[in-house]
């Protein structure tokens, strides 16, 4: 299956032709870093760590759009990287890991989202809440760990 | 110039951090998470203000009030970034030194969006006072945005190279 994938027309002029290649590459790590970036941010300041004088709902309105338009084209540019070798990085354990790190991250940043609202109305930040931005933050630093320790571990990248 | 250019990045891999970067297959994803969480924060962070700048997204806050805002944070990316940039770079910078990419990206493309990008934070504070913001500011922004596309263009042609 992922083997017909990766030979798909398409998928092979895209794999051979390196400008194509080299625009998708640099839409992901933009995309990337953008959507990951403007989630922290409203991560650290549900901690209290950052732009403590912005309200948490301004700041998560004027970030979180930004974080899913960031994150849609990641996933996107994620995937047409993905189909050039499918048939490599679909048995690849840690590939696995980095993927099921996203899905978990990707519904505690909507928590963060959802709980913007909430928070922002409370005299102080709940505790509960610092602890889930808190977890938000830490695992977009794991996602981002169990990507780049892939080529080192599989030779793959 | 070039042969104090050699000499320094020949002294660079003899160092301990070099070493280890370039020889322990564990430390090198550990250099690059350090360099990529502080790109995350650095790119978040400056193109947050250049869309701000730009007049899309959310006009809750004023480019004003995010610059000075977001200010701390981008600076500590930026010092993230530039820690595992240099650990990564001391691993094989002779390499790095020789290879047109790096040379783009780090004799071009880098200062230019960093001089940019310290004259587009300076100015937003008078730029950014009111909800709409002048002609010059959505200039600025924008090329900001597509300087740091190109620091990233020329960053990912570093292993074609």
């Amino acid at each position: 299956m992922w083997e017909a994938l990766e030979q798909m027309g398409w998928v092979k002029t895209l794999g051979s032709t390196g400008w194509m290649y080299s625009t998708v590459a640099v839409t992901h790590y933009l995309t990337m870093f953008w959507f990951i970036g403007s989630i922290a941010v409203v991560d650290l300041r549900v901690m209290g760590i950052a732009a403590r004088r912005r309200g948490i709902r301004e700041l998560a309105e004027q970030l979180f759009p930004w974080a899913w338009i960031g994150f849609t084209l990641a996933v996107i540019s994620g995937f047409l990287m993905f189909a050039t070798d499918a048939g490599d990085w679909a048995p690849d354990k840690v590939f696995h890991v980095k993927l099921t790190l996203i899905a978990v991250s990707a519904v505690f940043a909507f928590i963060v989202q959802r709980g913007a609202r909430r928070w922002a109305q409370d005299p102080a930040v709940p505790r509960a809440a610092k602890i889930i931005a808190l977890i938000s933050l830490l695992l977009w630093v794991a996602t981002i760990l169990s990507a780049s320790e892939i080529p080192a571990l599989e030779g793959l990248g | 110039m070039h042969d104090t250019l050699v000499a320094f990045a020949k002294w660079l891999e003899a160092t301990p951090w070099g070493l280890m970067t370039r020889e322990s297959i564990w430390a090198y994803p550990f250099v690059q998470l350090i360099h990529f969480t502080g790109l995350s924060i650095w790119l978040g962070t400056n193109f947050a203000l250049d869309l701000r700048l730009l007049g899309v997204g959310s006009r809750r806050s004023t480019a004003a009030q995010l610059a000075q805002e977001l200010f701390a944070w981008n600076w500590i990316g930026f010092a993230i970034v530039l820690t595992g940039g240099f650990m990564l770079f001391s691993g094989i910078a002779t390499a790095f030194i020789a290879n047109v990419a790096f040379q783009w990206k780090l004799g071009m493309f880098v200062p230019l969006a960093l001089i940019w990008h310290v004259v587009v934070q300076r100015k937003a504070r008078e730029w950014g006072q009111t909800s709409d913001t002048p002609g010059i500011a959505r200039f600025a922004g924008l090329t900001e945005i597509l300087l740091w596309i190109c620091v990233i263009t020329a960053a990912v042609q570093i292993p074609n190279h």
